[in-house]
């Protein structure tokens, strides 16, 4: 579903090249949700961005759908993120203008689907997420979880293969993070979509079957997960991993 | 659409300003067209109208104008003969012929005792009045000697002895009093009932008054069509026969203007079938030794001098418009700045490059549109503020400007192509955003 092929990824600063991301390889399966976990500066969100095809890696390959996104130009891209990714973000980034339902359906406006269809299929997701008689109301009348269970419904509409959360319980409390946590997991167990979330919460992390963890750029290797990061980094460890969590490790670099 | 209309109402200070641009714009546009259409409407009616351009004047050739009765400067070659008036009758596309002769202006006398200070007299076959599109308000046209047919205007003006005389003194010794002028206006204006009257032309003979024979007032012509009666009252014409011209030319000592034995005339009016067949009807009178004239000449001069002024007008129109778009394109450049992230998020959902610009095109139109049709409220109300104006102050209830439906759509057209127009760079510049960069917080 999701192949990452030794991605490397650098940024220009001046005549100075800083290597982000080292030689990532890894691959999620259909179906399964995994937590890209790392601290603040580890490399995870360039990772997602690699990922969903808003920049390029300098090195590798990523398929996804056994596509290599690659290759892909803009407008391709947007085609392809259109029918095969889903997005979910930390701060909902919902279109004011448009109400709940007019919001989920916003995916499928861009592939010219039918009304029709649109609100039918927006209203079953708004169903499942608990929000169908917030149809009618305004992205500002609902609550942060509220607003959150409609980005949710929003990633999902298109079908995706495959769903990119990045930090989506960072803007909530405890409470309504387990109710979006719980929430997805089911969509993923009922709908079998593949879900990537980044997350720096060790907690949320916890409650995904498998983890992927960064540091400084690199995979962190299972048994790697116990050692400090190097200059006192605060990346979390393995032993904080609650019992259960399955962390897997195929070679240097590699997770699968 | 449904975004962009989102935008539009969200954003209500940014609409507003760029709708009032528009509309201001809009409103020039459908203003000028209208005042464009409206004076060409009041200049067919009143101007071109009374120019009667189907027909042609002929005169005497040698002579300047009416009243010269063909003098001896054309020689007899150039008379305007009884025999050629019957070459021009049978002339093909001539629908009518009417011959007539000045004898000039004359102070006139009614039977009761009141005076008109100048009514010009006019020969003329008197029952072919109604050819030349003369209605008759009262009585008709009589055959016999002595009857005279007044116009509308003729009818106008008429005092009493002692008024008539006092309101000359005054212009004699206080011009200047705007009360003489605001009674003389008054009198102007007022129609006596004339019909059944006697009149007597008066001539001033050496010096000395020469009252005219009782002459009797058989017709009152109405003010003719398309003219308003306000302007009418200027042409004070009296309508005689030939015979009874002959008649008053004796009693007054009236030059007859010719030795020729036959009946000659100043002008004669040609009524031709279409205006295609005045040129050639002209080349033809030319031939016979005849001044031939028309009004498509001045016709055409002053529908080129409208098209000029419509042009100017729409400039000025398109002009603001223009201004308008600046305020357009800064309002949509400043909401694609405070919307990069939004469009981000859109690009991230799947939304590619046109289907961003075209969002920025929609909501420009319909800014455009909205204006559009505010535009076309200013207009009304700017129209009704001009022909409340015109009405009240200059008088001329038939120059009256109307909004036509036909402009509403080009007023709308120019106003929505120029909310387009300006949309183009900023929806251009909202579809290159980075969408990565768009969505990145700081």
């Amino acid at each position: 579903m999701l192949r990452l092929e030794n991605v490397s990824h650098s940024f220009k600063n001046g005549n100075e090249v800083l290597k982000v991301l080292h030689n990532i390889q890894f691959e999620v399966q259909k179906g399964e949700m995994i937590a890209l976990l790392g601290s603040s500066g580890s490399g995870k969100s360039t990772l997602l961005n690699l990922m969903a095809g808003l920049m390029k890696p300098t090195e590798g390959h990523i398929y996804i759908a056994d596509q290599d996104i690659v290759k892909y130009g803009e407008n391709k891209l947007a085609v392809f993120r259109r029918k095969h990714i889903g997005f979910i973000f930390q701060a909902y980034e919902l279109i004011p203008t448009l109400t709940v339902r007019e919001n989920v359906e916003l995916p499928l406006v861009f592939q010219s689907v039918s009304p029709s269809k649109r609100r039918k299929k927006a209203m079953e997701l708004l169903e499942m997420t608990g929000i169908g008689d917030k149809a009618a109301l305004y992205p500002s009348q609902l609550s942060g979880g509220q607003q959150q269970r409609v980005s949710i419904s929003r990633s999902l509409i298109t079908e995706p293969s495959v769903i990119f959360a990045d930090e989506p319980t960072g803007n909530l409390d405890t409470k309504t993070e387990e109710e979006i946590i719980r929430i997805m997991m089911a969509l993923n167990e009922s709908m079998n979509t593949t879900f990537v979330i980044v997350t720096h919460e060790m907690e949320v992390a916890a409650q995904m079957k498998k983890t992927i963890m960064l540091r400084d750029g690199y995979l962190v290797q299972p048994e790697e997960y116990t050692r400090p990061a190097a200059g006192g980094s605060k990346a979390p460890n393995a032993s904080s991993l609650p019992s259960g969590v399955e962390v897997h490790s195929e070679g240097a670099g590699e997770v699968s | 659409m449904r975004l962009a209309w989102g935008q539009i109402k969200r954003r209500k200070v940014v609409t507003a300003l760029c709708m009032t641009g528009i509309s201001i714009g809009c409103a020039a546009i459908i203003v000028a067209i209208s005042i464009g259409n409206a004076a060409q409407g009041y200049l067919e009616t009143e101007i071109i109208g009374g120019m009667k351009l189907d027909e042609i004047t002929v005169t005497p050739q040698g002579s300047s104008g009416p009243g010269e009765g063909g003098g001896a400067a054309g020689g007899e070659r150039g008379l305007l003969t009884d025999d050629k008036v019957q070459v021009i009758q049978g002339f093909n596309h001539v629908k009518s012929v009417i011959a007539t002769k000045q004898l000039g202006y004359f102070r006139s006398i009614s039977s009761d005792n009141l005076i008109s200070e100048g009514v010009n007299v006019v020969a003329v076959d008197l029952s072919k009045l109604k050819e030349q599109g003369q209605r008759f308000k009262e009585g008709g046209a009589l055959e016999q000697i002595g009857a005279v047919v007044l116009n509308y205007g003729a009818t106008t003006g008429w005092k009493d002895a002692e008024t008539s005389e006092r309101l000359t003194n005054m212009m004699n010794t206080d011009p200047n009093n705007p009360k003489l002028w605001e009674e003389f206006q008054m009198y102007e204006g007022t129609v006596t009932d004339m019909s059944g009257k006697s009149i007597q032309l008066e001539q001033m003979d050496n010096e000395k008054k020469l009252l005219g024979p009782q002459m009797y007032v058989g017709g009152v012509l109405d003010v003719p069509t398309g003219r308003e009666a306000q302007f009418a009252i200027y042409d004070r014409q009296a309508y005689v026969s030939f015979d009874t011209a002959e008649w008053l030319a004796d009693s007054l000592n009236l030059q007859n203007g010719t030795a020729s034995k036959q009946r000659v005339y100043d002008s004669v009016t040609v009524k031709v079938d279409d205006l295609q067949n005045i040129k050639p009807l002209e080349d033809l009178i030319s031939k016979l030794a005849l001044n031939a004239s028309d009004n498509l000449a001045m016709r055409d001069q002053i529908a080129s001098q409208l098209d000029t002024f419509k042009a100017i007008a729409l400039g000025v129109g398109v002009f603001i418009l223009l201004l308008a778009s600046i305020s357009i394109i800064v309002a949509m450049t400043m909401s694609t700045h405070q919307r990069r992230r939004q469009i981000g998020i859109m690009k991230v959902l799947g939304a590619n490059m046109p289907q961003i610009r075209n969002m920025f095109i929609v909501e420009a139109s319909l800014l455009g549109l909205l204006g559009g049709l505010l535009g076309i409220v200013f207009a009304y109300l700017i129209i009704n503020g001009l022909n409340s104006f015109i009405t009240a102050s200059a008088g001329m209830s038939g120059l009256q400007i109307a909004v036509t439906l036909g402009t509403l759509p080009i007023g709308i057209a120019f106003a929505v192509m120029t909310g387009i127009l300006s949309g183009i760079y900023p929806a251009i510049s909202a579809a290159r955003t980075n969408a990565l960069l768009a969505i990145k917080r700081d």
